[in-house]
């Protein structure tokens, strides 16, 4: 992928998202427009790396995002997500910060490298910074959305608009992961820290890919399955950090990895998000497909094929993704995850597979349907799957 | 007002088309030309489903073909991300060779599923096709795609030996359990749908022997197959093959003879390969054998002649031509497998046949000239024996359900608390929070 990819790839996302606002200007106030933009542009801007993402990062995006949500008063669903987020992701990065502030006292320096040189001196009790390793990763691994902290990411899809959710989301598992990067930056000159951290990792990303293939596929509302996808890359960033910890020179690859990973993620589920909207709840199989699918099967196909790159489906530029963070386990020697990332994705895999059939349905009788899909919505899918599968080719010609 | 959709192609014509490719993807060496010849195989189930009056029976019926496709996406990933001899990273032995077995389970799994050999889709083959009026045979597709699967990906399993011993057990098991089905039938094609599953197996175990070379076994099976596939889709034209006596007798001979050819090397196979493994081979071997020999010979009905004068040209029907072309395929194989290397005992060759001449030898006891009003104590004996194969394919196919059910219950029971992580409110999340912080601190100093 080029450098300017991920550029592209975020403000194709915005576009989706501004879209969708467009679509929803009838229900909406100016005002309340205005507001979401404030809030996409700076997580477009984060996402696609314009800005520097250390470890301020994290509360500053998740703050925003939560700010955000506060302020739809018409809806209760962002309010009850946004007091959510305020609890856990305020708690994690309160913990987090415990963490980052004991290692500071223990070692007497602020910078995180330079922390990790001066505990290989072994002048520091053990039992503190033992302590405090897990604790400082913990802001990161709740922010990426992997299991046990993934309903936060299903909840946002659910009760968020479709238009600010994919990158508000996006964004604060962008900034978790760089939570982490920041946070472990050096470790490789602490050996001891560096085992300990890729325990924490490697069991953060066992459980978010366990956890995300055990439920998603018996998530009953669309928009919750798009969420668990979701945390699901957040497993799959988790297992690369871990795969790569300690590494020596190819620490520097996962954070170079997380760049391209979140704008894929943003435009990825910039298409998806909208798609789980028009889908039906509950579709029995052999049901007559969703109107969306039966009345504009080109803009379905166009969101879906987000849906799939999301899902790492061979053949989409989300699969390379997932074949890159395979790599590196194999090349780590780390078969335990490896096959945790396997059932991941044949489960992200099935759901796509289920969401195709089911959305197509079986044929109905009489195609006359009411009330067409506005155009600004699938403009969003179009933006999104368009958008993907030219990422798609350009790799494609680029290899 | 109505937007342009896309047109809707003929059921039929798309789910054709489908499986045509699928099949032809088979046959490729590609990393993910299986899996998607596969995924392809279950669209065309899928779409043939969805255009059925009753889209909610078969549609669910046949969303499992997803299952082996799933299983090859996996295989073929597998192969991508190991790396290359001489390439750009390096990957600890182990891990190796754990992808390795893992890719050649998943191969195999994916074309034992398509053989009904797995308990999950033993019993598809007792179902008709999706395809209204016209879909009764297309289940005999699927167990010619676990074979071509075999056949075609024999590198990636038949080197890892765990790998390929359990397979040739499953398939041997299935072989026997499919001749006893067919023999359970009454109704001639749900046997030959029986009977195809029984090819596919047994070609599978003789390819897992490796008592003959590939590209034989597949000429062999290719044989046997083709006969009972045919036989199956030609119910749909007329039942010609079993017209008259002069074709059925021919058919019989076709199908009887290109069953023996399958069996028989891996009989002989069986006569030289140790205690343990050739008793097991010899006995579920033969008695299947000798069970598929019976119903291909006794259960062909022949259908009387519609014409009292034949249609000019009709000697050369394909029904007429397609025996002849089969049964010189038969001693072309073995010569061409004598010529590549391969010989037998000429004891063992003759014993070999035993099962099959005793079942279809049986069979051809059975033939009367005219029927009898009350059936005899032979007859009896085969009513009862074919209740009693009927009975036992039942029994097996409810334990393994129960056991499928019960470890699915068990799966559920443990996902139900990560369910239940979706419900919760604010204050429980950040209590459940506190708990995971105590734990990650904690953990660390237990290790």
């Amino acid at each position: 992928m080029s450098p300017t990819d991920p550029l592209w790839a975020v403000l194709l996302a915005l576009a989706a998202a501004l879209a969708l606002l467009f679509a929803g200007r009838r229900g909406a106030a100016a005002r309340g427009m205005i507001g979401a933009v404030l809030v996409l542009v700076p997580c477009a801007a984060s996402v696609a790396g314009l800005v520097p993402m250390g470890w301020l990062a994290a509360p500053l995006v998740a703050a925003l995002v939560v700010a955000a949500l506060a302020r739809e008063a018409a809806d209760p669903l962002p309010g009850e997500c946004a007091l959510k987020l305020l609890w856990v992701l305020g708690g994690a990065l309160a913990l987090s910060a415990v963490g980052a502030a004991l290692i500071a006292l223990a070692t007497g320096v602020a910078s995180v490298p330079e922390q990790w040189a001066v505990l290989r001196l072994g002048l520091s009790p053990s039992l503190v910074w033992k302590i405090a390793v897990p604790l400082g990763l913990l802001a990161g691994i709740v922010l990426l959305g992997g299991a046990p902290f993934h309903f936060w990411v299903a909840d946002v899809f659910q009760g968020v608009p479709a238009a600010v959710a994919p990158l508000a989301v996006a964004a604060m598992q962008a900034a978790g992961g760089a939570w982490l990067v920041s946070r472990l930056a050096g470790v490789e000159g602490f050996p001891e820290g560096a085992d300990l951290a890729g325990v924490v990792l490697r069991t953060a990303a066992a459980a978010a890919l366990l956890a995300g293939a055990g439920t998603i596929l018996s998530q009953r509302r669309p928009e919750r399955r798009v969420g668990t996808l979701a945390s699901l890359q957040g497993g799959l960033a988790l297992a690369m950090l871990a795969a790569t910890l300690g590494r020596g020179s190819n620490s520097p690859d996962a954070a170079a990895w997380l760049v391209p990973w979140a704008a894929h993620l943003a435009l990825a589920l910039a298409g998806a998000a909208p798609l789980a909207r028009l889908t039906a709840m509950d579709s029995l199989p052999g049901a007559p497909g969703s109107p969306l699918f039966r009345r504009h099967p080109l803009s379905a196909i166009a969101g879906l094929y987000a849906l799939f790159s999301l899902a790492g489906v061979p053949g989409t530029p989300g699969a390379a993704l997932w074949l890159e963070v395979a790599r590196h386990l194999v090349a780590s020697g780390r078969s335990g995850l490896l096959v945790a990332l396997a059932l991941a994705w044949l489960t992200a895999f099935a759901m796509a597979m289920r969401e195709l059939r089911e959305g197509f349905g079986a044929p109905a009788a009489g195609d006359a349907l009411p009330n067409p899909v506005p155009v600004p919505v699938r403009l969003a899918l179009w933006l999104s799957g368009a958008g993907l599968a030219a990422v798609g080719v350009v790799r494609l010609l680029a290899r | 007002m109505r937007t342009p959709s896309l047109s809707r192609p003929d059921a039929r014509l798309a789910g054709g088309m489908l499986c045509a490719a699928g099949f032809a993807l088979l046959f490729a060496r590609d990393r993910f030309a299986p899996a998607l010849g596969i995924e392809l195989l279950a669209a065309a189930f899928w779409w043939w489903a969805r255009a059925t009056e009753e889209p909610a029976v078969h549609v669910p019926r046949w969303a499992w073909l997803r299952r082996p496709a799933t299983a090859l996406w996996l295989a073929a990933a597998i192969e991508t991300v190991l790396p290359a001899p001489g390439g750009a990273f390096a990957a600890p032995p182990a891990t190796l060779e754990f992808c390795w077995r893992l890719e050649a389970v998943l191969v195999v799994w994916a074309a034992l599923e398509l053989l009904a050999a797995l308990p999950l889709t033993r019993p598809y083959s007792d179902l008709p096709g999706p395809l209204v009026e016209r879909g009764f045979w297309l289940p005999a597709l699927l167990p010619s795609a676990g074979f071509l699967l075999l056949w075609r990906q024999a590198p990636i399993w038949l080197d890892v030996d765990v790998v390929r011993d359990v397979a040739a057990l499953l398939l041997l098991l299935t072989a026997t359990l499919a001749a006893l089905r067919a023999f359970g039938r009454r109704r001639w094609t749900a046997g030959l749908r029986w009977l195809v599953v029984w090819d596919g197996a047994l070609a599978g175990v003789l390819l897992a022997s490796r008592a003959i070379p590939a590209p034989i076994v597949a000429l062999l099976w290719a044989g046997a197959c083709g006969t009972h596939t045919y036989l199956l889709v030609a119910e749909l034209g007329g039942a010609t093959p079993r017209r008259g006596p002069v074709m059925a007798t021919l058919w019989r001979a076709t199908a009887w003879t290109t069953s023996t050819a399958l069996a028989w090397p891996l009989l002989i196979w069986a006569g030289g390969a140790g205690p343990h493994r050739g008793l097991i081979v010899l006995a579920l071997g033969g008695a299947s054998m000798a069970l598929a020999a019976w119903v291909d010979v006794a259960r062909m009905p022949e259908a009387p002649e519609r014409r009292t004068i034949a249609r000019p040209g009709s000697g050369l029907a394909l029904g007429r031509i397609a025996p002849a072309f089969v049964l010189a395929g038969v001693p072309l194989a073995f010569a061409s497998a004598w010529w590549l290397g391969y010989a037998a005992d000429w004891r063992l060759s003759l014993l070999a046949l035993v099962p099959a001449l005793l079942g279809g030898g049986t069979a051809l006891l059975t033939f009367r000239s005219t029927a009898r009003a009350e059936p005899g104590p032979w007859a009896r004996a085969g009513q009862w024996a074919r209740r009693a194969a009927r009975r036992f394919f039942r029994m097996v196919v409810g334990l393994e359900r129960a056991l499928v059910a019960g470890a699915g219950r068990l799966l559920l029971a443990l996902a139900t608390p990560l369910r239940d992580l979706h419900t919760g409110d604010a204050q429980e999340y950040v209590l459940f929070l506190a708990g995971v912080a105590v734990l990650a601190a904690l953990l660390p100093l237990l290790r």
